[in-house]
Protein backbone atom coordinates (compact mmCIF):
# COMPACT_ATOMS: atom_id res chain seq x y z
CA UNK A 1 0.00 0.00 0.00
CA UNK A 2 1.44 3.32 -0.87
CA UNK A 3 1.96 6.39 1.96
CA UNK A 4 -0.67 8.71 0.07
CA UNK A 5 -3.42 5.71 1.02
CA UNK A 6 -2.56 4.22 4.15
CA UNK A 7 -2.44 8.09 5.53
CA UNK A 8 -6.01 8.49 4.90
CA UNK A 9 -7.21 4.99 6.02
CA UNK A 10 -4.87 5.71 9.62
CA UNK A 11 -6.99 8.82 9.51
CA UNK A 12 -10.28 7.22 8.60
CA UNK A 13 -9.79 4.50 11.13
CA UNK A 14 -9.40 7.66 13.88
CA UNK A 15 -12.37 9.29 12.76
CA UNK A 16 -14.42 6.24 13.29
CA UNK A 17 -13.22 4.87 16.28
CA UNK A 18 -13.50 8.53 18.08
CA UNK A 19 -17.15 8.52 19.26
CA UNK A 20 -16.55 5.53 19.83
CA UNK A 21 -14.24 6.06 22.35
CA UNK A 22 -16.19 8.64 24.37
CA UNK A 23 -19.18 6.47 24.17
CA UNK A 24 -17.18 4.28 26.00
CA UNK A 25 -15.68 6.31 28.45
CA UNK A 26 -19.46 7.30 29.47
CA UNK A 27 -20.53 4.12 29.70
CA UNK A 28 -17.61 2.62 32.16
CA UNK A 29 -17.99 5.71 34.03
CA UNK A 30 -22.01 5.08 34.63
CA UNK A 31 -21.49 1.75 35.29
CA UNK A 32 -18.75 2.16 37.78
CA UNK A 33 -21.65 5.01 39.65
CA UNK A 34 -23.79 2.04 39.18
CA UNK A 35 -26.13 3.87 36.86
CA UNK A 36 -27.42 2.13 33.55
CA UNK A 37 -26.02 4.89 31.20
CA UNK A 38 -26.74 4.99 27.88
CA UNK A 39 -25.02 2.67 25.26
CA UNK A 40 -21.21 2.98 24.24
CA UNK A 41 -22.58 3.50 20.42
CA UNK A 42 -24.65 6.55 21.75
CA UNK A 43 -22.58 9.32 20.26
CA UNK A 44 -22.35 7.85 16.58
CA UNK A 45 -26.17 8.05 16.72
CA UNK A 46 -25.70 11.63 18.49
CA UNK A 47 -23.66 12.88 15.49
CA UNK A 48 -26.59 11.22 13.07
CA UNK A 49 -29.28 13.27 14.73
CA UNK A 50 -27.02 16.44 14.65
CA UNK A 51 -25.47 16.39 11.62
CA UNK A 52 -29.90 16.40 10.05
CA UNK A 53 -30.48 18.93 12.12
CA UNK A 54 -30.99 22.33 11.11
CA UNK A 55 -28.10 25.47 11.96
CA UNK A 56 -29.28 28.10 13.98
CA UNK A 57 -26.96 31.09 13.73
CA UNK A 58 -26.97 34.27 15.90
CA UNK A 59 -27.60 36.90 13.50
CA UNK A 60 -24.54 38.88 15.44
CA UNK A 61 -22.31 36.24 14.65
CA UNK A 62 -19.54 36.82 11.39
CA UNK A 63 -17.95 34.47 8.89
CA UNK A 64 -15.40 33.18 11.21
CA UNK A 65 -18.53 31.51 13.51
CA UNK A 66 -19.03 29.92 10.78
CA UNK A 67 -15.84 29.03 9.13
CA UNK A 68 -14.47 27.54 12.92
CA UNK A 69 -15.59 24.31 13.21
CA UNK A 70 -14.48 23.41 9.59
CA UNK A 71 -11.15 24.70 10.74
CA UNK A 72 -10.87 23.01 13.73
CA UNK A 73 -12.46 19.70 12.56
CA UNK A 74 -9.78 20.39 9.52
CA UNK A 75 -6.84 20.85 11.73
CA UNK A 76 -7.35 18.22 14.36
CA UNK A 77 -8.13 15.43 11.09
CA UNK A 78 -5.08 16.63 9.94
CA UNK A 79 -3.04 15.67 12.68
CA UNK A 80 -4.64 12.10 13.12
CA UNK A 81 -1.96 11.88 10.05
CA UNK A 82 1.17 12.88 11.95
CA UNK A 83 1.04 10.74 15.28
CA UNK A 84 1.72 7.23 15.04
CA UNK A 85 -1.40 5.66 15.38
CA UNK A 86 -1.37 1.96 13.38
CA UNK A 87 2.21 2.18 11.77
CA UNK A 88 5.62 3.50 12.26
CA UNK A 89 7.20 5.12 10.16
CA UNK A 90 4.74 7.39 9.58
CA UNK A 91 2.73 7.37 5.96
CA UNK A 92 3.18 10.75 5.79
CA UNK A 93 5.67 11.91 8.53
CA UNK A 94 7.63 13.88 6.38
CA UNK A 95 5.30 16.51 6.29
CA UNK A 96 5.32 17.43 10.02
CA UNK A 97 6.88 16.31 13.41
CA UNK A 98 5.64 17.38 17.21
CA UNK A 99 5.28 20.91 16.61
CA UNK A 100 3.46 20.73 14.06
CA UNK A 101 1.27 18.21 15.83
CA UNK A 102 1.70 20.36 18.96
CA UNK A 103 0.82 24.09 17.16
CA UNK A 104 -2.36 22.53 15.33
CA UNK A 105 -3.88 21.37 17.87
CA UNK A 106 -3.32 24.75 19.74
CA UNK A 107 -4.55 26.35 15.90
CA UNK A 108 -8.04 23.79 16.78
CA UNK A 109 -8.30 25.90 20.34
CA UNK A 110 -7.82 29.35 19.41
CA UNK A 111 -10.54 29.19 16.50
CA UNK A 112 -12.45 27.45 19.17
CA UNK A 113 -11.59 30.58 21.29
CA UNK A 114 -12.25 32.97 18.63
CA UNK A 115 -15.49 31.48 17.73
CA UNK A 116 -17.04 31.61 21.64
CA UNK A 117 -16.24 34.97 21.15
CA UNK A 118 -17.41 35.71 18.21
CA UNK A 119 -21.37 36.03 18.83
CA UNK A 120 -20.81 38.13 21.99
CA UNK A 121 -22.46 36.06 24.10
CA UNK A 122 -21.34 36.21 27.67
CA UNK A 123 -20.94 32.42 28.66
CA UNK A 124 -18.71 32.24 25.17
CA UNK A 125 -16.08 34.36 25.93
CA UNK A 126 -16.28 33.50 29.40
CA UNK A 127 -15.06 29.86 28.65
CA UNK A 128 -12.84 31.41 25.43
CA UNK A 129 -10.43 32.89 28.48
CA UNK A 130 -11.12 30.00 30.33
CA UNK A 131 -10.09 27.89 27.32
CA UNK A 132 -6.98 30.22 26.65
CA UNK A 133 -5.63 30.18 29.96
CA UNK A 134 -5.75 26.27 30.55
CA UNK A 135 -4.07 26.20 27.08
CA UNK A 136 -1.32 28.64 27.36
CA UNK A 137 -0.29 26.59 30.43
CA UNK A 138 -0.96 22.61 29.07
CA UNK A 139 0.78 23.49 25.24
CA UNK A 140 4.39 23.61 27.15
CA UNK A 141 4.33 20.97 29.07
CA UNK A 142 2.98 18.90 25.92
CA UNK A 143 6.16 20.10 23.69
CA UNK A 144 8.24 19.71 26.69
CA UNK A 145 7.19 16.23 27.73
CA UNK A 146 7.83 14.85 24.02
CA UNK A 147 10.99 16.85 23.98
CA UNK A 148 12.27 14.32 26.18
CA UNK A 149 11.36 11.31 24.42
CA UNK A 150 13.00 13.45 21.63
CA UNK A 151 16.11 13.69 23.17
CA UNK A 152 16.55 9.93 23.44
CA UNK A 153 15.70 9.19 19.94
CA UNK A 154 17.18 11.78 18.68
CA UNK A 155 14.59 12.88 16.28
CA UNK A 156 11.45 15.05 16.55
CA UNK A 157 9.25 13.12 14.27
CA UNK A 158 6.59 11.01 16.13
CA UNK A 159 7.06 8.13 13.87
CA UNK A 160 10.86 7.79 14.80
CA UNK A 161 10.51 8.03 18.77
CA UNK A 162 8.17 5.18 18.81
CA UNK A 163 10.05 2.95 16.13
CA UNK A 164 13.13 4.03 18.64
CA UNK A 165 11.34 2.22 22.07
CA UNK A 166 10.07 -0.69 19.65
CA UNK A 167 13.74 -1.56 18.94
CA UNK A 168 15.08 -0.93 22.58
CA UNK A 169 12.33 -1.94 25.00
CA UNK A 170 14.40 -0.95 28.24
CA UNK A 171 13.77 2.45 27.33
CA UNK A 172 9.98 2.65 27.95
CA UNK A 173 11.06 1.78 31.86
CA UNK A 174 13.55 4.54 31.78
CA UNK A 175 12.80 7.83 34.46
CA UNK A 176 12.76 10.31 31.61
CA UNK A 177 9.89 8.49 29.87
CA UNK A 178 7.80 7.48 32.91
CA UNK A 179 7.87 11.11 34.30
CA UNK A 180 7.33 12.16 30.28
CA UNK A 181 4.30 10.41 30.54
CA UNK A 182 2.86 11.11 33.85
CA UNK A 183 3.12 14.66 32.72
CA UNK A 184 1.48 14.23 29.49
CA UNK A 185 -1.59 12.36 31.14
CA UNK A 186 -2.10 15.45 33.48
CA UNK A 187 -2.03 17.51 30.18
CA UNK A 188 -4.30 14.92 28.42
CA UNK A 189 -7.00 15.70 31.20
CA UNK A 190 -6.57 19.18 30.77
CA UNK A 191 -6.95 19.52 27.11
CA UNK A 192 -9.41 17.30 26.48
CA UNK A 193 -11.94 18.72 29.07
CA UNK A 194 -11.52 15.80 31.69
CA UNK A 195 -12.69 15.80 35.13
CA UNK A 196 -10.55 17.92 37.52
CA UNK A 197 -9.72 20.69 34.85
CA UNK A 198 -13.85 21.00 33.13
CA UNK A 199 -16.74 18.50 33.84
CA UNK A 200 -17.68 16.87 30.31
CA UNK A 201 -21.32 16.11 31.49
CA UNK A 202 -22.30 19.25 32.69
CA UNK A 203 -24.08 21.94 31.89
CA UNK A 204 -23.70 24.12 35.01
CA UNK A 205 -22.88 27.10 33.45
CA UNK A 206 -20.57 28.68 35.91
CA UNK A 207 -18.06 25.80 35.74
CA UNK A 208 -17.61 24.62 32.29
CA UNK A 209 -14.88 25.31 29.98
CA UNK A 210 -15.34 23.28 26.74
CA UNK A 211 -19.77 23.42 26.77
CA UNK A 212 -19.40 27.23 27.36
CA UNK A 213 -17.17 27.65 24.11
CA UNK A 214 -19.54 25.90 21.44
CA UNK A 215 -23.26 27.26 23.99
CA UNK A 216 -23.86 29.02 20.40
CA UNK A 217 -23.52 26.16 17.86
CA UNK A 218 -26.02 23.77 16.51
CA UNK A 219 -26.58 21.40 14.09
CA UNK A 220 -24.01 20.20 11.85
CA UNK A 221 -21.37 22.83 13.08
CA UNK A 222 -22.18 21.30 16.71
CA UNK A 223 -21.62 17.81 15.50
CA UNK A 224 -18.18 18.84 13.74
CA UNK A 225 -16.92 20.58 16.50
CA UNK A 226 -18.08 17.60 18.78
CA UNK A 227 -16.56 14.65 16.89
CA UNK A 228 -12.96 17.13 16.71
CA UNK A 229 -13.28 16.67 20.40
CA UNK A 230 -13.63 12.98 20.35
CA UNK A 231 -10.69 13.03 17.85
CA UNK A 232 -8.69 15.65 20.38
CA UNK A 233 -9.23 12.77 23.16
CA UNK A 234 -8.43 9.69 20.94
CA UNK A 235 -5.02 11.50 19.79
CA UNK A 236 -3.91 12.14 22.76
CA UNK A 237 -4.78 8.77 24.31
CA UNK A 238 -2.80 7.31 21.52
CA UNK A 239 0.13 9.46 21.98
CA UNK A 240 0.36 8.21 25.59
CA UNK A 241 -0.35 4.62 24.05
CA UNK A 242 1.67 4.57 21.07
CA UNK A 243 4.99 6.49 22.32
CA UNK A 244 5.22 5.11 25.49
CA UNK A 245 4.15 1.96 24.73
CA UNK A 246 4.50 1.43 21.27
CA UNK A 247 3.90 -2.48 21.17
CA UNK A 248 1.42 -3.70 18.82
CA UNK A 249 2.33 -0.58 15.74
CA UNK A 250 2.94 -2.26 12.35
CA UNK A 251 5.95 -1.84 11.67
CA UNK A 252 5.41 -3.77 8.43
CA UNK A 253 2.74 -3.22 5.97
CA UNK A 254 0.51 -6.36 5.51
CA UNK A 255 -3.04 -6.87 6.05
CA UNK A 256 -2.24 -9.28 8.89
CA UNK A 257 0.22 -6.48 11.26
CA UNK A 258 -2.54 -3.59 10.03
CA UNK A 259 -5.53 -5.81 11.78
CA UNK A 260 -3.55 -6.13 14.37
CA UNK A 261 -2.29 -2.56 14.86
CA UNK A 262 -6.37 -1.51 15.02
CA UNK A 263 -7.19 -4.24 17.59
CA UNK A 264 -3.64 -2.77 19.87
CA UNK A 265 -5.31 0.98 19.12
CA UNK A 266 -8.40 0.19 20.35
CA UNK A 267 -6.98 -2.31 23.07
CA UNK A 268 -5.08 0.81 24.21
CA UNK A 269 -7.87 3.27 24.06
CA UNK A 270 -10.13 1.23 25.97
CA UNK A 271 -7.74 0.85 28.91
CA UNK A 272 -6.80 4.43 29.01
CA UNK A 273 -10.89 5.07 28.94
CA UNK A 274 -10.96 2.63 31.82
CA UNK A 275 -8.33 5.09 33.67
CA UNK A 276 -10.11 7.92 32.72
CA UNK A 277 -13.10 6.86 33.99
CA UNK A 278 -11.77 5.50 37.31
CA UNK A 279 -10.27 8.59 37.67
CA UNK A 280 -13.34 10.64 37.01
CA UNK A 281 -15.27 8.88 39.48
CA UNK A 282 -12.57 8.98 42.35
CA UNK A 283 -11.83 12.88 42.03
CA UNK A 284 -14.02 16.23 41.61
CA UNK A 285 -13.52 19.35 39.98
CA UNK A 286 -11.22 21.65 40.99
CA UNK A 287 -11.73 25.18 42.15
CA UNK A 288 -10.49 26.89 38.42
CA UNK A 289 -7.96 29.01 40.51
CA UNK A 290 -6.18 25.57 41.24
CA UNK A 291 -5.99 24.50 37.60
CA UNK A 292 -3.01 26.35 36.84
CA UNK A 293 -1.18 24.22 40.22
CA UNK A 294 -2.13 20.85 38.51
CA UNK A 295 -0.54 22.43 35.36
CA UNK A 296 2.58 23.51 36.80
CA UNK A 297 3.07 20.23 38.66
CA UNK A 298 2.42 18.54 35.43
CA UNK A 299 5.44 21.30 33.87
CA UNK A 300 7.60 20.43 36.39
CA UNK A 301 7.25 16.89 35.84
CA UNK A 302 8.22 17.57 32.36
CA UNK A 303 11.15 19.59 33.08
CA UNK A 304 12.42 16.78 34.93
CA UNK A 305 12.01 14.58 32.55
CA UNK A 306 13.97 16.21 30.19
CA UNK A 307 16.90 17.17 32.40
CA UNK A 308 16.51 12.98 33.50
CA UNK A 309 16.82 12.28 29.79
CA UNK A 310 19.32 14.93 29.03
CA UNK A 311 21.71 12.87 32.14
CA UNK A 312 21.12 9.19 31.60
CA UNK A 313 21.70 9.58 27.90
CA UNK B 1 22.98 -6.45 37.00
CA UNK B 2 25.04 -4.11 34.52
CA UNK B 3 26.20 -0.97 35.35
CA UNK B 4 23.26 0.78 32.70
CA UNK B 5 20.69 -0.73 34.79
CA UNK B 6 21.83 0.01 37.99
CA UNK B 7 22.47 3.77 36.19
CA UNK B 8 18.71 3.60 35.50
CA UNK B 9 17.10 2.42 38.56
CA UNK B 10 19.15 4.56 40.35
CA UNK B 11 18.03 7.76 38.37
CA UNK B 12 14.35 6.14 38.37
CA UNK B 13 14.35 6.08 42.49
CA UNK B 14 16.05 9.24 43.15
CA UNK B 15 13.51 10.61 40.55
CA UNK B 16 10.40 9.27 43.27
CA UNK B 17 12.66 10.36 46.26
CA UNK B 18 12.27 14.13 44.68
CA UNK B 19 8.77 13.40 43.83
CA UNK B 20 8.13 13.14 47.20
CA UNK B 21 9.61 16.59 47.99
CA UNK B 22 7.56 18.48 45.09
CA UNK B 23 4.52 16.43 46.05
CA UNK B 24 4.99 18.66 49.29
CA UNK B 25 5.33 21.80 47.38
CA UNK B 26 2.02 21.06 45.39
CA UNK B 27 -0.36 19.51 48.09
CA UNK B 28 -1.87 21.70 50.94
CA UNK B 29 -3.59 18.93 53.68
CA UNK B 30 -1.51 18.15 56.50
CA UNK B 31 -2.63 14.39 55.80
CA UNK B 32 -1.32 14.89 52.05
CA UNK B 33 1.93 16.12 53.42
CA UNK B 34 2.25 13.19 55.70
CA UNK B 35 1.76 10.86 52.61
CA UNK B 36 4.33 12.71 50.72
CA UNK B 37 6.24 11.80 53.16
CA UNK B 38 6.10 8.32 53.45
CA UNK B 39 6.22 7.68 50.08
CA UNK B 40 9.43 9.36 49.65
CA UNK B 41 10.88 7.12 52.80
CA UNK B 42 9.62 4.05 51.24
CA UNK B 43 11.25 5.05 47.94
CA UNK B 44 14.31 6.23 49.82
CA UNK B 45 14.62 2.49 51.48
CA UNK B 46 14.32 0.75 47.90
CA UNK B 47 16.57 2.57 46.39
CA UNK B 48 18.83 1.57 49.05
CA UNK B 49 18.24 -2.15 48.77
CA UNK B 50 18.40 -1.48 44.94
CA UNK B 51 22.11 -0.12 45.75
CA UNK B 52 23.19 -2.75 48.46
CA UNK B 53 22.27 -5.45 46.37
CA UNK B 54 24.44 -3.73 43.30
CA UNK B 55 27.17 -3.41 45.73
CA UNK B 56 26.61 -6.56 47.87
CA UNK B 57 26.67 -4.46 50.86
CA UNK B 58 24.83 -6.41 53.67
CA UNK B 59 24.97 -3.08 55.82
CA UNK B 60 22.83 -0.92 53.01
CA UNK B 61 19.85 -3.82 53.46
CA UNK B 62 20.03 -2.83 57.26
CA UNK B 63 20.07 0.82 56.99
CA UNK B 64 17.34 0.08 54.34
CA UNK B 65 15.01 -2.01 56.75
CA UNK B 66 15.94 0.21 59.39
CA UNK B 67 14.55 3.51 57.31
CA UNK B 68 11.45 1.93 56.35
CA UNK B 69 10.66 0.73 60.05
CA UNK B 70 12.11 4.51 61.48
CA UNK B 71 10.75 6.64 58.93
CA UNK B 72 8.16 5.02 56.62
CA UNK B 73 6.01 3.74 59.86
CA UNK B 74 7.23 4.60 62.80
CA UNK B 75 7.46 8.68 61.87
CA UNK B 76 4.45 8.67 59.96
CA UNK B 77 2.34 7.74 62.80
CA UNK B 78 3.52 10.04 65.07
CA UNK B 79 3.17 12.71 62.75
CA UNK B 80 -0.13 11.42 62.03
CA UNK B 81 -1.26 11.85 66.05
CA UNK B 82 0.13 15.44 66.33
CA UNK B 83 -2.02 16.05 63.09
CA UNK B 84 -5.06 14.95 64.80
CA UNK B 85 -4.21 16.67 68.19
CA UNK B 86 -3.67 19.92 66.49
CA UNK B 87 -6.57 19.67 64.31
CA UNK B 88 -5.56 19.43 60.49
CA UNK B 89 -4.83 23.18 59.77
CA UNK B 90 -3.81 23.49 56.35
CA UNK B 91 -1.47 24.89 55.00
CA UNK B 92 -3.86 28.38 53.07
CA UNK B 93 -1.39 31.10 53.12
CA UNK B 94 2.24 29.41 52.41
CA UNK B 95 4.49 32.74 52.08
CA UNK B 96 4.90 31.52 48.28
CA UNK B 97 2.51 30.33 46.44
CA UNK B 98 1.78 26.74 45.35
CA UNK B 99 2.46 27.34 41.43
CA UNK B 100 5.32 29.95 41.81
CA UNK B 101 6.73 27.48 44.53
CA UNK B 102 6.86 24.49 42.33
CA UNK B 103 8.46 26.20 39.64
CA UNK B 104 11.03 27.60 41.68
CA UNK B 105 11.39 23.93 42.89
CA UNK B 106 12.17 22.71 39.65
CA UNK B 107 14.63 25.64 39.16
CA UNK B 108 15.62 24.27 42.36
CA UNK B 109 16.50 21.03 40.55
CA UNK B 110 17.87 22.48 37.64
CA UNK B 111 20.26 24.40 39.69
CA UNK B 112 21.05 21.35 41.92
CA UNK B 113 22.23 19.74 38.15
CA UNK B 114 24.55 23.20 37.52
CA UNK B 115 26.23 22.87 40.50
CA UNK B 116 26.83 18.84 41.19
CA UNK B 117 28.31 18.83 37.48
CA UNK B 118 32.07 18.90 38.73
CA UNK B 119 31.17 16.05 41.37
CA UNK B 120 29.19 13.74 38.96
CA UNK B 121 32.45 13.92 36.67
CA UNK B 122 34.52 12.58 39.59
CA UNK B 123 32.66 10.01 40.62
CA UNK B 124 33.46 6.75 38.78
CA UNK B 125 30.38 4.79 40.59
CA UNK B 126 27.70 3.61 38.35
CA UNK B 127 25.00 5.43 40.81
CA UNK B 128 26.52 8.86 40.00
CA UNK B 129 23.41 9.39 37.88
CA UNK B 130 21.40 10.34 40.59
CA UNK B 131 23.64 12.36 42.60
CA UNK B 132 21.99 15.63 41.42
CA UNK B 133 18.33 14.59 42.46
CA UNK B 134 18.97 14.15 45.75
CA UNK B 135 21.40 17.85 46.18
CA UNK B 136 18.12 18.97 44.32
CA UNK B 137 15.89 17.37 47.39
CA UNK B 138 18.09 19.16 50.04
CA UNK B 139 17.55 22.46 48.01
CA UNK B 140 14.05 21.63 47.85
CA UNK B 141 13.38 20.44 51.12
CA UNK B 142 15.12 23.50 52.60
CA UNK B 143 13.01 25.78 50.37
CA UNK B 144 10.04 23.49 52.11
CA UNK B 145 11.56 24.90 55.42
CA UNK B 146 12.01 28.75 54.46
CA UNK B 147 8.42 28.68 52.88
CA UNK B 148 5.97 27.28 54.85
CA UNK B 149 4.12 28.56 57.95
CA UNK B 150 3.26 25.78 59.74
CA UNK B 151 5.03 24.08 62.46
CA UNK B 152 4.66 21.02 61.62
CA UNK B 153 5.24 21.24 57.83
CA UNK B 154 8.24 22.77 58.68
CA UNK B 155 9.48 19.58 60.35
CA UNK B 156 8.23 17.57 57.36
CA UNK B 157 10.88 19.56 55.41
CA UNK B 158 13.58 18.70 57.76
CA UNK B 159 12.67 15.30 57.81
CA UNK B 160 12.90 15.23 54.28
CA UNK B 161 16.43 17.13 54.39
CA UNK B 162 17.40 14.19 56.38
CA UNK B 163 16.24 11.99 53.59
CA UNK B 164 18.26 13.61 50.48
CA UNK B 165 21.16 13.26 53.01
CA UNK B 166 21.02 10.18 53.02
CA UNK B 167 20.00 9.53 49.45
CA UNK B 168 23.27 11.27 48.48
CA UNK B 169 25.47 9.57 50.89
CA UNK B 170 24.40 6.26 49.19
CA UNK B 171 24.36 7.13 46.10
CA UNK B 172 27.87 9.00 45.79
CA UNK B 173 29.67 6.59 48.48
CA UNK B 174 27.73 3.27 48.13
CA UNK B 175 27.10 3.93 51.80
CA UNK B 176 28.73 4.69 54.95
CA UNK B 177 29.42 2.75 58.14
CA UNK B 178 26.24 1.27 59.51
CA UNK B 179 27.09 2.83 63.19
CA UNK B 180 27.45 6.13 61.44
CA UNK B 181 24.01 5.41 59.59
CA UNK B 182 22.43 4.53 63.47
CA UNK B 183 23.80 7.71 64.93
CA UNK B 184 22.50 9.63 62.50
CA UNK B 185 19.14 8.07 63.00
CA UNK B 186 19.69 8.61 66.67
CA UNK B 187 20.13 12.24 65.68
CA UNK B 188 17.27 12.50 63.88
CA UNK B 189 14.98 10.54 66.40
CA UNK B 190 16.13 13.29 68.74
CA UNK B 191 15.61 15.97 66.96
CA UNK B 192 11.89 15.15 65.99
CA UNK B 193 10.93 14.57 69.33
CA UNK B 194 12.27 17.95 70.27
CA UNK B 195 11.25 19.69 67.58
CA UNK B 196 7.54 17.41 68.07
CA UNK B 197 8.13 19.28 72.09
CA UNK B 198 8.60 22.72 70.32
CA UNK B 199 5.28 22.74 68.58
CA UNK B 200 3.23 21.10 71.58
CA UNK B 201 4.67 24.50 73.29
CA UNK B 202 3.92 26.93 70.28
CA UNK B 203 0.22 25.02 70.23
CA UNK B 204 -0.30 25.19 73.92
CA UNK B 205 0.52 29.35 73.60
CA UNK B 206 -0.84 30.46 70.68
CA UNK B 207 -3.87 27.80 70.24
CA UNK B 208 -2.56 27.30 66.43
CA UNK B 209 1.15 26.30 65.06
CA UNK B 210 1.17 29.09 62.58
CA UNK B 211 4.93 30.50 63.80
CA UNK B 212 4.31 33.52 61.96
CA UNK B 213 2.19 34.09 65.69
CA UNK B 214 5.71 34.19 67.03
CA UNK B 215 6.00 37.36 65.97
CA UNK B 216 3.71 38.16 69.06
CA UNK B 217 6.68 37.16 71.40
CA UNK B 218 7.95 40.76 72.16
CA UNK B 219 8.70 42.27 75.18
Amino acid sequence: MSPWLLGPVQAAVALMLAPGLVGAIRWMKARLQSRQGSPPWQPYLELRKLFAKEVVVSSNASWLFRAAPFIVFGSTVTVTLLVPLLTVPLPLGGAGDLLVVVYLLLLGTFFLALAGLDPGSPFGGMGASREMTVAALAEPTVALAIFALAWGAGSTNLGQIASRTLITPSEALAPGHVLAFAAIFLVTLAETGRLPVDNPSTHLELTMIHEAMVLEYSGRYLALIEWAAALKLLVFFSLLGNLFAPWGVASAITPGALLWAVLALALKLLALGGVIALVETHIAKLRLFRVPELLSASFILALLAVTASFLVR
Amino acid sequence: MSPEIVSQLSVGGSTLVLLGGLMMLWRRGVAAHIGAFTFQSVALAATMAMVGWFAGDWQLWAVAVLLLLVKGIGIPLLLKRMGRRFGSERELEPYVNTATSLLIGGLLVLLAYIVTAPLVSVSRLPTRTGMPLAIGLVFVSLFIIISRKKALTQVLGFLMLENGIALLAVLGTHGIPIIVEIGVFLDVALGFIVMQVFVYQIHETFESIDVEQLNRLRE
